[in-house]
C-alpha cells in the first residue's frame, strides 16, 4: 500500500493560506488546499504503518487514515470516501477545525514531519460534495421508534444522523434559530463558512431527521412530553457555562463571555442580529483573558471588526519554543508555543500573568490590573503551584475584555431537572459505559456529558451513543 | 512408551545408515555376513543411544535363508527340514511370560494347522543379552524360530502363503489383545531372515550368536543402523523389515494410510484369491514410516508385481517436462500416478525379496546411498564410502545413486541391472503410453486463459460479507497475489490472537496451523529445485489398485487443482460416457434445518455417497445459492467430512471431490482443502474480486484482467508448493488428503468426526460454535439497514482499532520506549499490566493460565536480578535484516548485561571481534549457523560462546529467507562474503541437514571447529518438536530452543507469519515432558522464545521448562522499533530495519535502554518468584503444575479449552531432573586432529612449514576443524602462509573432511572421502585423488560425496575424479577443480570460481547470484541441464577467463596428476573453445555496476523475485 518511499522523495506541504492582510478584511475561510497532485504526493507520504499511531492513538474517531491517505496516493477518491464516512459524520467539520492530534501521533512526527493528514481529510470530502457522492443514506426499513436529540452540535448531529441510518425516526431540537450549535454559533465563519453546515443538514433532513429549531426544551416544550413522544432521549447540549473571573470590577461594561461575543458576531455575520445589537471591537483596545482556542477566535474576530489594539493574556507559563517539525512528546499532543492564525493576524501575547482586578469610571471598563506570576512545582504534590511575583504588579489600558477561560459544564437547566438528571462532581452530566444516564431511556453525548472539548471527540460520542441506543431500542 | 501430556509416540522420527553387499553370482558366503556386519559397525556413527547412553536404537541384518546352517541347527533340535525352497522360516519376538507365550505359541500353531501347513519345529535362537542396555533388556523379546511347510507349496507360491498365515497369525494375536511390543514377526519366509534388535552395531554381533557360525551364509545381506528421536525405540521398529530397509522419512504418510484403508476395500488379485479379504487390514498403524511402507510394497510385490515395479509406483522418480526422458517412462509413470500417489519424503531405500537386491533413491536424493563394484563380484552399498575396506586394485567402479535412480543385483541371473535397463523394460510391460492416450480425460479447453467473470456489485458485497473478506483480504492478500503473481510479504511476526482466543467470528481455516519439516526431513526448495514437484494429478474412479487395466487411467487429467469458473463450467457439462459430474450443495436451509448443523452434514454426506452409487465420478461440492436463509456450510467442514465420510465407507477412491467456494481466498485456504481430500478447488468469489478490483482500477492498468486471474492462480500454485515444499512433499498427488496440520482450539468430537487423525491437543470449541460464527457472519451481511458497503477493516496484519487484538498495541509500544528511556519501572509495571491483562489484552494462551497461590518468601531471599538476567538472550537478528547501529547497540547491551546476543545468519563483521575503546565489547556471543552459512568460517567459530544452528524459525519455519539486493550493501556485502545489490538466498533446507544424523554430524563439525563451544538447535513449535528436540539433544547439542510461531522476522510470506507453527506455550511443555520422560532433561538446556514481554512471560516459560529466554521484538521496541513492519522493505523510519544510510541515521536507540529493559523483566520475574515462593530460578523449572486454567475470564470461545495436558508434569526420579544440571562431555578426544594439532605445534606457533601423514577411515569426521581453529585463534581469518602445515592422508575421509579448513593448510587425500568435503572451507587447500594402484577412470566414477564446498567462503580443492550431488553449494569465494559432478552443482554459489571438466548433472548453476563456473561441454548440451533463471552460458573469450581457466588447470595437474586433465592441455587449443562460462545474471550487473562505480542506491523494490 502507499508509495513506499513517499515519506523520504516528497516533503510536507499543508494547505497554504491568504495573506493575512488580506483575510482580515472579510469573515471568509482562508485556507486554500493544494494541488490535487500535490495532495496525492501528500498521500504517498503515509508509510501505511503495522501500527498506525494516527488512527488508534491519535484520531479520537479513529479515522481509518492509512487507507484514505493510500486511496488519495491512488487517485481513488471515491473509496476514500467512502472510507472517511465509515468513522466520521462530519469530516468537513474536522478537516477545518480539528487540532489533529492525529498528526501528533503519525509515525513521521517521531522524527520528520508528520503527513497532512487533516488537509487530505478535507480535500476527500470537499471533493466528494463536488462530485455528488455525498448522498442520503435512507434506512432501508424503519424501525418505528422514536428518538430526541437535545443540541444540535457535533454530538447531536452524529448520533441523529446514525440512529436515522439505523431506521429510527429522529428529531433534533435546538433552542438558537439554526442547527449546528457550537458549530455555527461559537467558531467564527473565517474557520467554518456557515454553507458547510448548512449543506450537511440538508442532507440530514433529506435522510428524514427532523430539526425543532429555535425550542427549548423545558421551556417550550416539557421534559414530561419529551418522555411521552419518545422511546429515548439523547441530551448533547453541549457544556454551554462558562468560567467567570469573579474578582473585583467584574461589573464594568465591557467585560465579556467570549462566547456570548462569538456567537453574536456569528449571528450578525449570519444576517440573524444587525450590527448594532452585537458586541463591537471596532477601534478598542481588547484583553482577551485565556489563551485557548477561544480566546484565538476572539481575537480572530476582534482583528476583523477593526480593534485598535488586541492582547491576549494566558496565566499559565510559555510553553517550550519548539522550531522542529518533530514532535518531541510523540506520540502525545506536545506542551509547546503554538500560534493561531488569527494570533499571527495581530495580537500581544503575554505568559504567566494573573489578571487581579478591573478598574474604570462609571460603569466603563477602562484598564485591567495583572501581575506576573510563577510557576513552581510542589514537591510533595508533584503538581506545579502558581507564585505571585513579587513587585510585577502593573496595569494595561483597556476597553473591552473577552473572557476566554474555558466552560465548567453543561447548562444546568430545567430540562435536565424535571428529568432528574444526576451529575459528576464537576457538573457534567453523569453516564456509564453506554451513554446511559440515572434515568433510563435517557442518554447524554458530547461535552455535555464530557465536559467542553474537542469537535471530534463529540462525534465520537454521538457515533457511540447512537449505537448504545439502538442497542437499547432493539432489545 | 504411552501417550503422556502432549508426548505422543506417534511422531517419532528415525534417520540412520543402511547398506547392503551382495555376491553378484549369488554364492553364499559366511565372508558376506562378517562384511556386512562390518559395514553395519563402521555406520555406528550415524545410530544413537538412549538416555542410558547404551541402548542403541536398534539395528538389524536381513540375509538369504542359511539353508544349511539351519539343517545343521534343526538336527541339534532333532527335526529335519526339506530343502531349500520348500519350507518357511519365521523369525519371532514373543511375550516373555511363559503362560502368555504358550497361548501365543499354541494359536500360531493351530492356525498353520489349519491352513494346511506343519510345523517343522520350533529354535530357541541363543543370545547374549549380557551386552545390552538397561532399556533394550527391559524391552527384550523372548527370540524364537519356527519352521513350517506346506505340502506340495514351494517357491513364490509358498511365500504367498506364508504371506497370508502371518497376516492371520498377527491379526488374530492383536485381536486377542497383546501388542506388537509383546508380539512381533520379524520375517516369516522361505526366502529371507531377519536378525534385528535394540542394539548399537557392536552389541550385535555379540547378541546372536548364530552370526558367529561359519555355516551362516548369504549371498545377500542388508544391513541397518538406526537413529531414533526418543529414547524408547522398541525391538519391533528395528529395521531391517521383511522387504526393505529405510534412511529417511514418508511425510506423507497419513495421507498414505488413508487413501490405502479406503482401496483396501476394492482390492483383489487372482493370486490370492478369497485369501485376499484375510490380508486385510494391509498397513499395521502400530509400526514405523517404514513399517507401514514395507506393508504396502509387500502387499504390491506378492500381488504380482514384481520388486523393481513396486519401488517404482511407490516411490516414483520425477518426470516433470524438465526431465528428457524416455517417453514410455514418463506413460508408466502417469499411468500409475492414477493408480497410486507417491509415497513421499526423503528415502534411500534397499529391497530384498532374498533373490534380487537392490536399492533406490526418492526423486530429491536427499539421503546417500554409494555403491562400489568390485573385480572379484561383489556389490557394497551403503550410505557412505569407506564403511568396508577393499583393496584399490579390486575396485571396478564407484558410484552413487542419483535422485530417483535405482540399482539392482539380480543373483539368479548374476549380473548388476543398471536404472536404465530396469526402467525401460519395467515401463515398456505394458503399452501404458497407448492406455494413456486412449484412456485419459483431458478437457478440452480446461485451463484455458479465464473468460470475463461476471460480477454484480451489490451481491458481491453481500458474499464478501457472508464470507468475511476483509478490506485487508482484499487489499494486502488478493490485490498483490493478482497484481505480482506471488503472495504478499510482511515481517515482525504475528502477534494477533489465536483463532480460538478471537472475538472476531474467525473462519474454519484458521483453527488449523500449517506443520513443516524440521531436521528429521527436510524441506524442499520449491523455487531452485521444483523441478522434482509437481501439481499434476488424476481425479475420478480409482479401480482395483491390484491390477493394471487400460481403465485405470480413465481419469481425468488436472495440471494443477485451481479451476476457474468456466473450468468449472466445463466440468458440469462434460459429456464422456462412464465420466459423470454431480453437483452437491454445501449449504444449510435455516428453515429445513433450524440449528442442526450436524444433521445437515450428514444429510450432504448422505447426498454424495448416492451420488457416487450412482455412478459418478465427479462431485463438484458448491456453496453457491447463498441467499437470505441459505448459509454456506464452512468448506473445509463440508470438504473434510465428506472425504473422510467416503474413506469409512471404503468409497473414496470411486469419485473425485472438486470444491466450488466462496470462502477460499488465501493460499492456506486451498492447502487447506487439498489436505483435507479436495481434489479441485474453484474460488469463486477469489476471482470476482479480483474482476471487481480490476473494474475499479485497483490492479494496475497494464495486467488485463485475464492476467490479474492468472497471475492470482499463480500465486496459489506457488503458495501450495512451498507449502506442500515445507514438510518436504513433492507432489499434489500424495499431499492431498495427508492433513498435515495441526488444529488448535477444536474439540475432539469435531476433530475426531470430521478431521479424524488431526491432531487437536487442547480441546477447544465445537462444532456448534463454528456455526454459530457463520451464522453471525450471514447476519451481519444480511442486516440490511448495515448500508455501509465498506467491509471490516480486517487488522490481522497491521493493526487497526475495534479490529483484530494484538499484542503489540500502541499503548504497549508508547508505555515500553517511555519506560526504558526514563528508566521508570513503574511505566515497566503499567505496559506489563497491559500486556498481562487478559481481560484486555487475550492474545496468547498463556494469557489464560492463573498461578495457584502458593507460599510467598520474603524477596532478599530470592536468586538476584543479575544472575537471571544471565538466563535472557536477545533473539537471533541478522545484520542485513536490521541495521549495524540496531546490531552492535543490542550486542553492546546484552555484553554489559553478561548476558549474550546473537548474530544471526547474516555472518558478522570481524572489526567487532575488537574490544571497543571503552570497554565495550560489540560482537555477539551467541553465532549462528543458518541454510546460507553467510560468513561462516573458522575464524567466525572461534569468536563465539555458543553458536546455533538454525533449523527453523517462528515466522517462516520450514523456508528459507531472502535478503533482497537493495539491503546488500558494501557492508552486508563484506560481512556475507558477496557482492553489494545481489540479492542473497537462503535455501529451505541446510544442504548438510537433510536428517536427524546429518544434524548430529554437524554437531560434531561445529565442535570440532571450536572445541570450547555450546551448541545449541532453534526450533519451532509444532505437534512433534518434543521428540525432535529429544533427538536433538541425543545428537549432542547443548541447547535446544524453541520458538514459537509468533516469532519475529525481516521478511517472510504473510501466510507463513499466520498459518504455520504452533504457540510456544505448547511446543515448551511438549518438549520439556519429552525430554524428561526419555531421561534427557538434564543434560540439555532448553531456551524459549516468541514474542516474550514481561516477567509474567519468563516465570510461565520456566514453568513449562525453560532454563533460557530469548527476546526479539521488545529487544528492537526498546530500541526504537514502532511495528511499522516494513523490514522487507528496506523502509524503516527509525533506522532499526534499514540500510539506507538516510534512515539510518535516525536510529536513536541506546545500549541503556534495552539493558534496562533487561533489569526490568529480571526484577519483575524476581518479584513474581518472591510471590509463589521459589528461591532460585532452577527449583522454579518445570513446575508447570502450579499454573491452572483460568479460561473463564476470557472469551465464550476460551471456555470449552482444556490445558491439562500443557500443565502437567511427568515423573521424575533423583536421575531425572526437571530442568538442566550438566553437559554431557563431548568426546573428541580420538579425533586425528589432536594428533595434528601437537605435530603441527611448531609451525602454529612459528609458521615453519610441517609434512605430516596419516591415515584416514570413514569414522575420522571433520579432519581438519580442529586444527584449523588453532590457526583461526592465532591468526584470524588470514590464517598462514599457502603450504605452512601440509598433511598427506590415505584411505577413505569421514564426513566433512576439511571442515573450514584454514587458510595455511593444505590436505593431500589419496582415496576418496564422504559428504560435505570442504565444508565452510576457510582458505585452506584441499587436494583429492584415487589410491594410485586402482585402475578404473576417475572422471567417470564418484570419489567424493554430495555437498562439497557448502557455504566455503576461502580456498582451493582439486579433486581427480567425480563429485556427488550440489558441488560447491553455497559456495561464495572457494576456487575448485573437479572432473565432473552429479545434480545441482554450484546452487546458491554467490562467488568464487568453479571448474568442471567433465558431465555436470541436471537443474546446475539454481539460484546461483555470485561467483563462476567454467564447463567443458562436450556434447553441447549443458544448457539443458542448468537452470537457466539466474544464469548466462556464455563462451570463453575474455584473454582474462583464458589464462585463469589454464592456470587452474595446469594446478590441478599439478596437484592431483590427473591424466585426464593432462590429455586435456595436450589438446588444449581442440578443448578451450568446448569450455563454456557459466555467470550469473545479477552478477554481472552488479561488477558492471561496481566497475562503472555507480554505487547509487535504487530503491525500487523487487518483486518478480520471491521476496522470501
Amino acid at each position: 500500500m502507499g508509495k513506499i518511499t513517499g515519506f523520504i522523495d516528497y516533503t510536507r506541504k499543508d494547505y497554504s493560506y491568504k495573506k493575512k492582510e488580506e483575510r482580515v478584511k472579510n469573515y471568509n475561510e482562508f485556507i486554500i488546499l493544494r494541488s490535487e497532485q500535490e495532495l496525492r504526493n501528500q498521500g504517498a507520504r503515509c508509510m501505511d504503518c503495522g501500527i498506525p499511531f494516527c488512527h488508534s492513538v491519535g484520531c479520537p474517531v479513529f479515522n481509518l487514515i492509512p487507507d484514505w491517505n493510500d486511496l488519495v496516493y491512488r487517485n481513488n477518491w471515491r473509496e476514500a470516501y467512502e472510507q472517511l464516512e465509515k468513522t466520521n459524520n462530519l469530516p468537513e467539520i474536522t478537516g477545518r477545525v480539528c487540532p489533529a492530534p492525529c498528526e501528533s501521533a503519525c509515525t513521521l512526527s517521531i522524527n520528520t514531519s508528520p503527513v497532512t493528514i487533516k488537509q487530505i481529510e478535507l480535500a476527500i470530502i470537499e471533493n466528494a460534495f463536488k462530485k455528488g457522492w455525498v448522498e442520503p443514506k435512507h434506512p432501508f426499513t424503519e424501525t418505528g421508534k422514536k428518538v430526541a436529540v437535545i443540541g444540535s452540535g457535533p454530538a447531536g448531529l452524529s448520533a441523529a444522523q446514525q440512529l436515522r441510518r439505523s431506521g429510527h425516526k429522529v428529531v433534533v431540537f435546538e433552542k438558537d434559530y439554526k442547527a449546528g450549535g457550537l458549530l455555527r454559533y461559537g467558531i467564527p465563519d473565517f474557520k467554518l463558512e456557515k454553507w458547510v453546515i448548512d449543506r450537511r443538514i440538508e442532507q440530514m433532513e433529506q435522510e428524514g431527521i427532523e430539526f425543532e429549531t429555535d425550542v427549548v426544551i423545558g421551556e417550550d416544550l416539557s421534559a414530561h412530553y419529551l418522555r411521552k413522544t419518545f422511546d429515548a432521549i439523547l441530551l448533547a447540549a453541549g457544556a454551554g457555562e462558562p468560567r467567570n473571573l469573579d474578582i473585583q470590577g467584574r461589573g464594568f461594561e465591557g467585560i465579556y463571555f467570549a462566547m456570548d461575543y462569538l456567537k453574536k458576531s456569528n449571528k450578525y455575520i449570519a444576517g440573524e442580529l444587525k450590527e448594532h445589537e452585537i458586541i463591537n471591537a471596532r477601534d478598542k483596545i481588547v484583553l482577551v483573558i485565556g489563551g485557548g482556542d477561544t480566546g484565538s477566535d476572539c481575537v480572530g474576530m476582534a482583528n476583523r471588526q477593526g480593534a485598535k489594539e488586541v492582547y491576549q493574556f494566558e496565566i499559565l507559563p510559555k510553553p517550550r519554543i519548539w522550531k522542529e517539525d518533530w514532535n518531541p512528546e510523540w506520540p502525545g499532543w506536545p506542551a509547546i508555543l503554538r500560534t493561531s492564525t488569527s494570533q499571527e493576524e495581530g495580537c500581544k501575547r503575554e505568559w504567566s500573568i494573573l489578571t487581579k482586578k478591573f478598574a474604570g469610571s462609571g460603569i466603563k471598563l477602562e484598564r485591567v490590573h495583572c501581575a506576573k506570576v510563577d510557576w513552581k512545582m510542589n514537591e510533595a504534590t508533584k503538581k506545579m503551584k502558581m507564585v505571585e511575583a513579587p513587585g510585577s504588579d502593573f496595569t494595561l489600558d483597556v476597553d473591552m475584555v473577552f473572557l476566554a477561560m474555558g466552560f465548567l459544564h453543561t447548562e444546568h437547566n430545567r430540562l435536565l431537572k424535571h428529568l432528574g438528571i444526576v451529575f459528576d462532581g464537576k457538573g457534567n452530566i453523569n453516564i456509564n459505559n453506554s451513554y446511559t444516564t440515572n434515568v433510563p431511556g435517557v442518554f447524554a453525548a458530547g461535552d455535555a456529558s464530557l465536559g467542553a472539548s474537542l469537535v471530534v471527540r463529540a462525534i465520537y460520542q454521538g457515533r457511540e451513543a447512537a449505537k448504545e441506543i439502538n442497542r437499547y431500542l432493539m432489545k | 512408551m504411552e501417550k503422556a501430556g502432549l508426548y505422543d509416540p506417534f511422531y517419532e522420527h528415525d534417520g540412520c545408515g543402511v547398506g547392503f553387499i551382495a555376491t553378484i553370482n549369488g554364492q553364499p558366503s559366511h565372508q558376506l555376513i562378517t562384511d556386512g556386519i562390518t559395514i553395519l559397525k563402521n555406520l555406528v556413527h550415524r545410530g544413537a543411544t538412549g538416555g542410558d547412553l547404551k541402548t542403541g536404537d536398534g539395528a538389524g541384518i536381513l540375509i538369504q535363508l542359511p539353508h544349511s546352517f539351519l539343517l545343521k541347527e534343526a538336527a541339534k533340535q532333532k527335526f529335519n527340514l526339506p530343502a531349500a525352497g520348500e519350507y518357511g522360516a519365521g523369525m519371532l519376538f514373543l511375550p516373555h511370560d511363559n503362560s502368555v507365550r504358550k497361548k501365543v505359541i499354541a494359536l500360531i500353531e493351530d492356525i498353520i494347522y489349519k491352513e494346511g501347513g506343519k510345523i517343522l519345529g520350533w529354535r530357541d535362537v541363543p543370545t547374549c543379552p549380557g551386552c545390552l542396555g538397561r532399556t533394550a533388556m527391559d524391552s527384550m523379546p523372548y527370540i524364537c524360530q519356527v519352521f513350517v511347510e506346506f505340502p506340495s507349496l514351494s517357491g513364490i507360491e509358498l511365500e504367498r502363503k506364508l504371506y497370508v498365515v502371518r497376516r492371520i497369525i498377527e491379526n488374530e494375536v492383536s485381536e486377542s489383545g497383546i501388542s506388537i511390543d509383546e508380539f512381533y514377526i520379524p520375517s516369516f519366509s522361505s526366502n529371507t531372515i531377519i536378525y534385528k534388535g535394540l542394539f548399537v552395531a557392536p552389541q550385535f554381533e555379540e547378541f546372536y550368536l548364530d552370526l558367529k557360525d561359519k555355516d551362516f551364509q548369504s549371498a545377500i545381506i542388508i544391513v541397518h543402523q538406526r537413529y531414533s528421536t526418543n529414547t524408547f525405540p522398541s525391538w519391533p521398529l528395528a529395521q531391517p523389515f521383511r522387504y526393505i530397509a529405510h534412511n529417511g522419512e514418508i511425510n506423507t504418510l497419513r495421507g498414505n494410510i488413508n487413501k490405502m484403508k479406503a482401496r483396501e476395500k476394492t482390492i483383489s488379485s487372482d493370486l490370492f484369491g478369497e485369501d485376499t479379504r484375510r490380508l486385510l487390514p494391509v498397513i499395521n498403524t502400530d509400526l514405523s514410516d517404514s513399517g507401514i511402507f514395507d506393508n504396502v510394497y509387500e502387499l504390491l510385490f506378492q500381488s504380482g508385481f514384481s520388486l523393481e515395479h513396486s519401488m517404482m509406483m511407490m516411490v516414483p522418480e520425477a518426470f516433470g517436462s524438465k526431465y528428457h526422458i524416455s517417453e514410455d517412462k514418463r506413460a508408466f509413470y502417469e499411468y500409475h500416478s492414477a493408480l497410486m500417489e507417491p509415497w513421499d519424503g526423503p528415502a534411500a531405500l534397499i529391497f530384498t525379496d532374498g533373490v534380487k537386491v537392490g536399492a533406490a533413491l526418492d526423486r530429491n536424493g536427499l539421503r546417500p546411498a554409494r555403491y562400489t563394484i568390485t573385480k572379484s563380484g561383489r556389490l557394497i552399498m551403503a550410505s557412505e564410502f569407506g564403511v568396508l575396506e577393499i583393496q584399490p586394485e579390486d575396485v571396478l567402479q564407484k558410484g552413487h545413486l542419483s535422485p530417483g535412480k535405482m540399482i539392482l543385483v539380480d543373483t539368479q541371473k548374476k549380473r548388476i541391472i543398471y536404472d536404465n535397463e530396469v526402467k525401460s523394460t519395467i515401463s515398456r510391460r505394458k503399452p501404458y503410453r497407448r492406455w494413456l492416450e486412449q484412456n485419459r480425460i483431458e478437457l478440452r479447453g480446461l485451463f484455458q486463459p479465464p473468460g470475463p467473470v461476471i460480477t454484480e456489485p451489490g451481491f458481491l458485497n453481500l458474499l464478501q460479507k457472508v464470507f468475511r473478506y476483509t478490506l485487508e483480504d482484499i487489499n494486502m492478500i488478493i490485490t498483490p497475489m493478482a497484481e505480482n503473481s506471488q503472495e504478499p510479504v510482511g515481517s515482525m511476526g504475528n502477534d494477533t490472537a489465536l483463532a480460538v482466543l478471537s472475538e472476531h467470528p474467525q473462519l474454519l481455516y484458521n483453527y488449523f496451523k500449517q506443520l513443516f519439516a524440521q531436521v528429521t526431513n527436510p524441506p524442499i526448495d520449491p523455487y531452485r529445485e521444483n523441478l522434482v514437484m509437481s501439481l499434476m494429478s488424476y481425479i475420478g474412479k480409482e479401480r482395483n489398485l491390484l491390477e493394471e487395466t487400460p481403465l485405470h487411467c480413465h481419469q481425468l487429467k488436472l495440471q494443477h487443482p485451481i479451476l476457474t469458473n468456466e473450468d468449472v463450467d466445463k466440468l458440469r457439462n462434460v459429456t464422456i460416457e462412464d465420466f459423470r459430474t454431480a453437483t452437491v450443495p454445501i449449504i444449510f436451509n435455516v428453515k429445513e434445518n433450524g440449528k442442526n448443523i450436524e444433521k445437515a452434514i450428514k444429510k450432504i454426506c448422505d447426498e454424495v455417497v448416492r451420488k457416487v452409487d450412482e455412478g459418478y465420478s465427479l462431485i463438484i461440492l458448491s456453496d453457491r445459492g447463498v441467499d437470505e436463509n441459505n448459509i454456506p456450510v464452512p468448506a473445509l467442514l463440508a470438504t473434510s467430512a465428506i472425504h473422510h465420510y467416503l474413506v469409512s465407507k471404503g468409497k473414496r477412491q470411486l469419485a473425485g471431490l472438486v470444491v466450488e467456494t466462496g470462502e477460499a481466498r488465501e493460499v492456506m485456504h486451498f492447502a487447506l482443502l487439498i489436505g483435507f481430500g479436495a481434489s479441485a478447488v474453484n474460488p469463486y468469489l477469489a476471482f470476482e474480486t479480483v474482476a471487481d478490483l480490476k473494474a475499479k482500477g485497483k490492479i494496475s492498468e497494464e495486467i488485463k484482467l485475464e492476467t490479474a486471474i492468472d497471475n492470482y492462480i499463480t500465486a496459489i500454485k506457488k503458495g501450495l508448493l512451498k507449502i506442500m515444499s515445507k514438510m518436504g512433499v513433492s507432489t499434489i498427488r500424495s499431499y492431498r488428503g495427508a492433513q498435515l496440520f495441526e488444529a488448535i482450539g477444536l474439540n475432539s468430537a469435531m476433530i475426531n468426526k470430521y478431521f479424524p487423525g488431526t491432531p487437536s491437543r487442547i480441546g477447544g470449541i465445537g462444532l456448534t460454535h463454528i456455526f454459530e460464527e457463520c451464522l453471525n457472519r450471514h447476519r451481519n451481511a444480511y442486516n440490511r439497514n448495515n448500508r455501509s458497503n465498506g467491509l471490516e477493516s480486517g487488522g490481522n496484519i497491521h493493526y487497526r482499532s475495534f479490529s483484530e487484538k494484538h499484542i503489540i498495541s500502541p499503548e504497549v509500544v508508547i508505555l515500553l520506549q517511555k519506560a526504558v528511556r526514563e528508566n521508570d519501572y513503574s511505566l515497566y509495571k503499567e505496559y506489563a499490566e497491559l500486556i498481562n491483562n487478559k481481560i484486555k489484552n487475550l492474545c496468547t494462551l498463556r494469557g489464560l493460565f492463573k498461578f495457584k497461590k502458593r507460599e510467598a518468601v520474603p524477596i532478599e531471599e530470592v536468586e538476584s536480578e543479575k544472575s537471571i538476567i544471565k538466563r535472557f538472550v536477545s533473539s537471533a537478528m541478522s545484520f542485513g535484516s536490521i541495521s549495524k547501529e540496531a546490531h552492535e547497540t543490542i550486542a553492546i547491551a546484552m555484553n554489559r548485561l553478561g548476558a549474550a546476543s546473537n548474530s544471526g545468519e547474516g555472518g558478522e563483521d570481524e572489526g567487532r571481534y575488537n574490544t571497543l575503546p571503552n570497554g565495550d565489547i560489540s560482537k555477539s556471543m551467541i553465532k549462528q549457523i543458518a541454510s546460507a552459512r553467510f560468513g561462516v568460517t573458522s575464524n567466525y567459530l572461534v569468536n563465539s560462546r555458543e553458536l546455533q544452528i538454525k533449523m527453523a524459525q517462528g515466522a517462516k519455519p520450514g523456508e528459507g529467507g531472502q535478503l533482497p539486493g537493495h539491503k546488500v550493501d558494501i557492508n552486508v556485502a563484506r560481512v556475507r562474503h558477496s557482492i553489494p545489490g545481489v540479492m542473497l538466498i537462503s535455501p529451505p533446507p541446510h544442504h548438510d541437514i537433510y536428517s536427524i544424523e546429518d544434524l548430529s554430524e554437524l554437531i560434531f563439525d561445529l565442535k570440532s571447529a571450536n572445541p570450547d563451544v555450546k551448541v545449541s538447535v532453534k526450533l519451532v513449535a509444532e505437534v512433534g518438536v518434543g521428540t525432535i528436540a529429544a533427538g536433538v539433544a541425543k545428537g549432542g547439542a547443548d541447547m535446544v530452543l524453541i520458538s514459537g510461531h509468533d516469532g519475529g522476522t525481516g521478511a517472510s510470506p504473510v501466510s507463513s507469519i499466520k498459518h504455520a507453527g504452533i504457540p510456544w506455550e505448547m511446543g515448551l511443555a511438549e518438549t520439556q515432558q519429552t525430554l524428561v520422560i526419555n531421561k534427557l532433561r538434564n543434560r540439555v538446556r532448553v531456551q524459549v522464545d516468541g514474542k516474550l514481554h514481561t516477567g509474567r512471560d519468563v516465570v510461565i516459560g520456566a514453568l513449562l521448562g525453560a532454563d533460557e529466554f530469548g527476546f526479539g521484538t521488545t529487544a528492537l521496541i526498546t530500541m526504537g522499533c514502532i511495528m511499522m513492519r516494513k523490514c522487507h522493505l528496506n523502509t524503516c523510519p527509525v533506522g532499526v530495519a534499514t540500510q539506507n544510510p538516510e534512515l539510518r541515521k535516525r536510529f536513536t536507540g541506546k545500549p541503556e535502554y534495552l539493558m534496562n529493559f533487561m533489569r526490568f523483566v529480571a526484577r519483575d520475574v524476581r518479584e513474581i518468584m518472591a510471590e509463589l515462593g521459589f528461591r532460585t530460578f532452577n527449583e522454579m523449572i518445570g513446575q508447570a503444575d502450579i499454573m491452572e486454567a483460568d479460561n473463564l475470564s476470557g472469551n465464550w470461545k476460551t471456555k470449552e479449552l482444556d490445558f491439562s495436558k500443557i500443565l502437567t508434569v511427568p515423573l521424575t526420579n533423583k536421575k531425572n531432573k526437571l530442568h538442566f544440571i550438566s553437559s554431557n562431555k563431548y568426546d573428541l578426544s580420538n579425533t586425528i586432529d589432536i594428533e595434528l594439532i601437537e605435530k603441527s605445534g611448531n609451525a602454529l606457533e612459528n609458521m615453519q612449514c610441517i609434512n605430516m601423514f596419516a591415515s584416514i577411515a570413514n569414522s575420522n569426521r571433520a579432519v581438519g576443524a580442529t586444527l584449523s581453529a588453532e590457526v583461526s585463534k592465532r591468526y584470524g581469518s588470514k590464517g598462514m602462509p599457502e603450504n605452512t602445515i601440509n598433511c598427506k592422508f590415505t584411505g577413505a575421509a569421514g564426513q566433512s573432511f576439511g571442515a573450514f579448513l584454514a587458510a595455511g593448510i593444505t590436505f593431500e587425500l589419496e582415496g576418496e572421502c564422504n559428504d560435505y568435503l570442504g565444508k565452510g572451507l576457510s582458505g585452506g587447500k584441499i587436494v583429492v585423488y584415487p589410491p594410485k594402484n586402482s585402475q578404473f577412470r576417475p572422471q567417470n566414477n564418484i570419489i567424493i560425496g554430495n555437498v562439497s564446498l557448502f557455504g566455503a567462503t576461502r580456498g582451493e580443492v582439486y579433486i581427480n575424479g567425480m563429485a556427488g550431488e550440489r558441488f560447491a553449494v553455497r559456495n561464495s569465494g572457494a576456487v575448485a577443480v573437479v572432473e565432473g559432478i552429479g545434480d545441482h552443482g554450484c546452487e546458491y554459489m554467490t562467488g568464487g570460481v568453479v571448474v568442471i571438466l567433465g558431465k555436470t548433472g541436471i537443474n546446475f548453476g539454481a539460484g546461483m547470484s555470485g561467483g563462476i563456473a567454467y564447463v567443458l561441454d562436450q556434447d553441447q548440451l549443458f544448457d539443458t541441464k542448468c537452470n537457466l533463471e539466474m544464469i548466462d552460458v556464455e563462451p570463453v573469450v575474455g584473454k582474462a577467463d583464458h589464462k585463469r581457466l589454464y592456470t587452474l588447470i595446469s594446478n590441478h595437474i599439478k596437484y592431483t596428476g590427473s591424466e585426464y586433465a593432462q590429455g586435456l592441455l595436450r589438446d588444449w587449443t581442440e578443448i578451450q573453445p568446448q569450455f563454456v562460462k557459466v555467470m550469473p545474471i545479477d552478477y554481472k550487473k552488479a561488477l558492471e555496476r561496481i566497475k562503472k562505480a555507480e554505487s547509487k542506491d535504487t530503491e525500487v523494490v523487487s518483486l518478480t523475485e520471491e521476496v522470501y
